[in-house]
C-alpha cells in the first residue's frame, strides 16, 4: 500500500521560538510558509523545512514523524535548505527577499524571512484584464535586476525565476522570493534532493547536465518572466521547445503593441541555445533602461528604477 | 485490505482553506472524510475541523478492529460531529454556529458504505464510469431532480452554492447514506468539496478513471484551479484505487507484500541519497554559519543606514 499524506501545518497561536504562528500562507512540496508574528509584534514568514514524502506530521501532532529509512533522504533535503538560507543570508539587497533568522526546533529547521506586504508578480498579471504597459515592464524588470546581479555577484543562481516568485511590495518595488532551488555556482556540491524547476521558466539546460547552468539560465527565465506578463500564461517549456519550438516570438506576436526593443529583448533572452542569450544581468539591463524614444525616456525609466 | 490513496487539500485563490480532509484505518476498516466549512457563515474552517477530529476519534474507538454496524457508526459519528461544532461554537463564544458539508466513506471487509451532508460528493468509479455518487444537498440539485432545471443550467446558476442542509447548523442534519456496496478490484472511491467537481463536473469521471490517483489526482487538481481561474475555490480531495487482494496475489509476486494496517509508507526515498549522513554537530554547525552571515549582512545594512 502506498499513501502520500500531506503534512499539516503548526496551529494558529503556536509559540514557534520567540514567534507566534498567526497562519500558513503558503505550502509546497518541500516546506510549509506561516505568517508569524515576533516578540515585538513584528510580522515574519516563516519557512519551516517539511519535505512531504520523508516527514509527516499528523493532524495536531506538532514533531514531524520521520522514519529511519527517509533519515538519509531528509538531511540531503535539510542540506539544500541550508543552501538556501547560506544564499540568501549573504545577500543585502531591497530586491531579493531578506533573512532575518535561522534555527532549529520541532526536529526541522526554520528559515525566518522579512514579511512584505504586496502581492506576487502572477497575481498582478492575471488581476489585470488590460495589457501591461511597456514602462511597468521596463520599470519592474530594471529593478528585479538590480536584484539579480546582486545574487549572480554572490556567485548564487536563483534557479526558479517565474512570476509567483517575485513579490511586488505595496509601493511597487519587486522583490526576488523562494531561493528554494538556488545553487551555489562553480560549487560541485552532492545532487539537489530533486532538482525543482518550473516548465515555462526552465531554460533547456536544467533539463539537462547541471554542469551547464550559469547566469543565462536565470536570464531565461527572466525573459519567460516577461514573455508571461505580456501572454497572461505560461509559455510553451522549452524542452518541448527544443524538439519543437511552438513559441510565437514576442516580437511577432506583440508587434506595434510594445517597442521593438522591448520585444526583442524578452526573445533575445529566450533563446535556446545559452550561447545567443545575453550573457550577464548587466547586458539585459542595459537594453531595459535604454527605450527607445531618446535620452529623455530613457531618464524617466532610469530615475523611477534608482528611486 | 489492499488500496492506493492520495489526499491533497489546496486553498485556490481563497484568503482561507476552509476545507479538511482526512482518513485512518485499523486492519479491517478504512475510514475516509472531507469537510467544507462554510464561507457564508463565521469560521467554517472551525466547523469542518471539529467535524473531522469528531469523526476521526469515534472511528478510532469503534473500530477495534472492526466496526460493529457500519451504518449505525455514520450515523452516529455525524451526529456526534454536529453536537461537537455546537459545543465548539459554545466554548468560544460564538453568535452565529459555523457549519461545514461532510462526507464520510467506510470500507470494511471489501464492502462500501458512505453517507453526505451538504454538497460535497462521493464517487464510486468502475469500469470507467460513474456506478454511484450522492446527490447534493443544494436547491440547484433539487430544481434539476424536478425537472426545473437543466444540469447545464444548474452549473451557471446564481444560487448553486446554496445548500439546505450541514453540520453545525440550528436545524437537524439531513444524512443521506448509501446502500452496502461491495467493492471490487480495480474500483476508485473518490470524496471531494465543490471547489474540485464545480470545475471539472462531466470531466472527472473521465480523468480518474483507469489512472493510478497517485498522479491522476494532482493533475487533476491542476485542471480544476485552471478552469476556475481567478475565483477557485479551495479544492479538496481523497481518491482511492481499490486492489482486491486476491487478485493481487495471482498477478503480484511475493516482492509486493501487503503491509501491516498500521503504518504509513511512503514513496521510497532515492537510493543513491542514502550515503548523505548529517550529524546533530554538522547541523549546528551551518545553523550558526548561517546565522553568522545574517548578523554580518544586517551589521552591514545598518552601517550603510546610517
Amino acid at each position: 500500500m502506498t499513501t502520500t499524506q500531506i503534512n499539516h501545518a503548526l496551529p494558529p497561536g503556536f509559540q514557534l521560538d520567540r514567534y507566534r504562528i498567526e497562519r500558513q500562507i503558503s505550502l509546497g512540496g518541500f516546506s510549509i510558509v506561516y505568517l508569524a508574528y515576533d516578540d515585538n509584534e513584528t510580522p515574519v514568514a516563516i519557512k519551516e523545512y517539511l519535505p512531504n514524502t520523508l516527514a509527516l506530521r499528523a493532524e495536531g501532532a506538532i514533531l514531524p514523524e520521520i522514519r529511519d529509512e527517509h533519515r538519509a533522504a531528509f538531511n540531503h533535503g535539510l542540506k539544500c535548505f541550508f543552501e538556501e538560507g547560506r544564499a540568501l543570508a549573504r545577500l543585502n539587497h531591497p530586491n531579493v527577499v531578506r533573512v532575518l533568522n535561522f534555527f532549529r526546533a520541532n526536529a526541522t529547521v526554520y528559515m525566518v524571512m522579512q514579511y512584505e506586504e504586496g502581492h506576487t508578480l502572477r497575481e498582478h498579471v492575471m488581476k489585470k484584464t488590460g495589457k501591461v504597459s511597456e514602462n511597468f515592464m521596463r520599470i519592474v524588470f530594471s529593478r528585479l535586476l538590480n536584484g539579480l546581479r546582486e545574487v549572480h555577484t554572490q556567485r548564487i543562481l536563483h534557479l526558479d525565476i517565474k512570476p509567483s516568485n517575485i513579490y511586488l511590495r505595496t509601493d511597487g518595488n519587486p522583490v526576488l522570493l523562494d531561493f528554494g532551488a538556488s545553487r551555489q555556482a562553480l560549487e560541485n556540491d552532492a545532487p539537489s534532493l530533486r532538482p525543482t524547476y518550473t516548465p515555462g521558466f526552465a531554460a533547456p539546460e536544467q533539463y539537462e547536465a547541471q554542469d551547464t547552468l550559469g547566469p543565462w539560465t536565470d536570464i531565461y527565465a527572466i525573459g519567460a518572466t516577461m514573455y508571461a506578463c505580456l501572454a497572461h500564461s505560461s509559455p510553451p517549456a522549452s524542452n518541448q521547445r527544443v524538439e519543437n519550438d511552438t513559441l510565437v516570438p514576442a516580437a511577432r506576436r506583440w508587434q506595434g503593441k510594445y517597442s521593438e526593443q522591448l520585444l526583442g529583448t524578452i526573445d533575445w533572452c529566450m533563446q535556446i541555445d545559452r550561447q545567443k542569450r545575453p550573457m550577464s544581468v548587466f547586458a539585459l539591463q542595459k537594453n531595459l533602461m535604454d527605450p527607445p524614444g531618446g535620452k529623455q525616456a530613457a531618464r524617466r525609466v532610469r530615475d523611477k528604477t534608482q528611486s | 485490505m489492499k488500496f492506493t490513496i492520495y489526499q491533497e487539500s489546496r486553498i485556490g485563490t481563497r484568503a482561507l482553506n476552509q476545507d479538511r480532509v482526512a482518513y485512518c484505518y485499523s486492519r479491517d476498516a478504512l475510514l475516509l472524510l472531507v469537510a467544507d466549512g462554510m464561507g457564508g457563515h463565521a469560521h467554517g474552517e472551525v466547523a469542518a475541523q471539529v467535524a473531522v477530529n469528531a469523526i476521526a476519534t469515534f472511528f478510532q474507538q469503534e473500530a477495534k478492529p472492526n466496526l460493529p454496524d457500519p451504518m449505525f457508526f455514520l450515523s452516529a459519528a455525524l451526529e456526534a460531529a454536529h453536537q461537537a461544532i455546537h459545543e465548539e461554537a459554545a466554548r468560544q463564544g460564538l453568535s452565529d454556529s459555523p457549519r461545514t458539508t461532510c462526507v464520510v466513506c467506510v470500507v470494511q471487509h471489501d464492502v462500501a458504505y458512505w453517507a453526505h451532508v451538504g454538497d460535497s460528493r462521493f464517487y464510486l468509479i468502475r469500469d470507467g464510469r460513474v456506478l454511484s455518487q450522492t446527490r447534493d444537498h443544494s436547491l440547484v440539485q433539487t430544481l434539476v431532480d424536478s425537472g426545473s432545471i437543466t444540469a447545464e443550467q444548474a452549473r451557471q446558476h446564481p444560487a448553486r452554492n446554496r445548500i439546505f442542509s450541514c453540520l453545525g447548523g440550528t436545524q437537524t442534519p439531513q444524512i443521506d447514506f448509501s446502500r452496502k456496496t461491495p467493492l471490487r478490484d480495480g474500483d476508485q472511491l473518490v470524496l471531494c468539496t465543490d471547489g474540485v467537481w464545480g470545475p471539472l463536473e462531466t470531466d472527472l469521471c473521465a480523468q480518474i478513471a483507469h489512472t493510478n490517483v497517485m498522479t491522476s489526482v494532482p493533475r487533476m487538481l491542476d485542471e480544476a484551479e485552471r478552469r476556475a481561474g481567478k475565483s477557485s475555490d479551495n479544492l479538496s480531495i481523497i481518491a482511492i484505487n481499490w486492489e482486491d487482494d486476491e487478485v493481487q496475489a495471482l498477478t503480484c509476486n511475493s516482492d509486493m507484500p501487503t503491509m501491516p494496517m498500521d503504518v504509513y509508507t511512503m514513496p521510497p526515498a532515492n537510493s543513491t541519497q542514502a550515503v548523505n549522513k548529517l550529524s546533530d554537530d554538522e547541523i549546528e554547525e551551518a545553523i550558526e554559519e548561517i546565522r553568522n552571515s545574517i548578523r554580518l549582512s544586517t551589521f552591514t545594512r545598518n552601517q550603510e543606514d546610517t
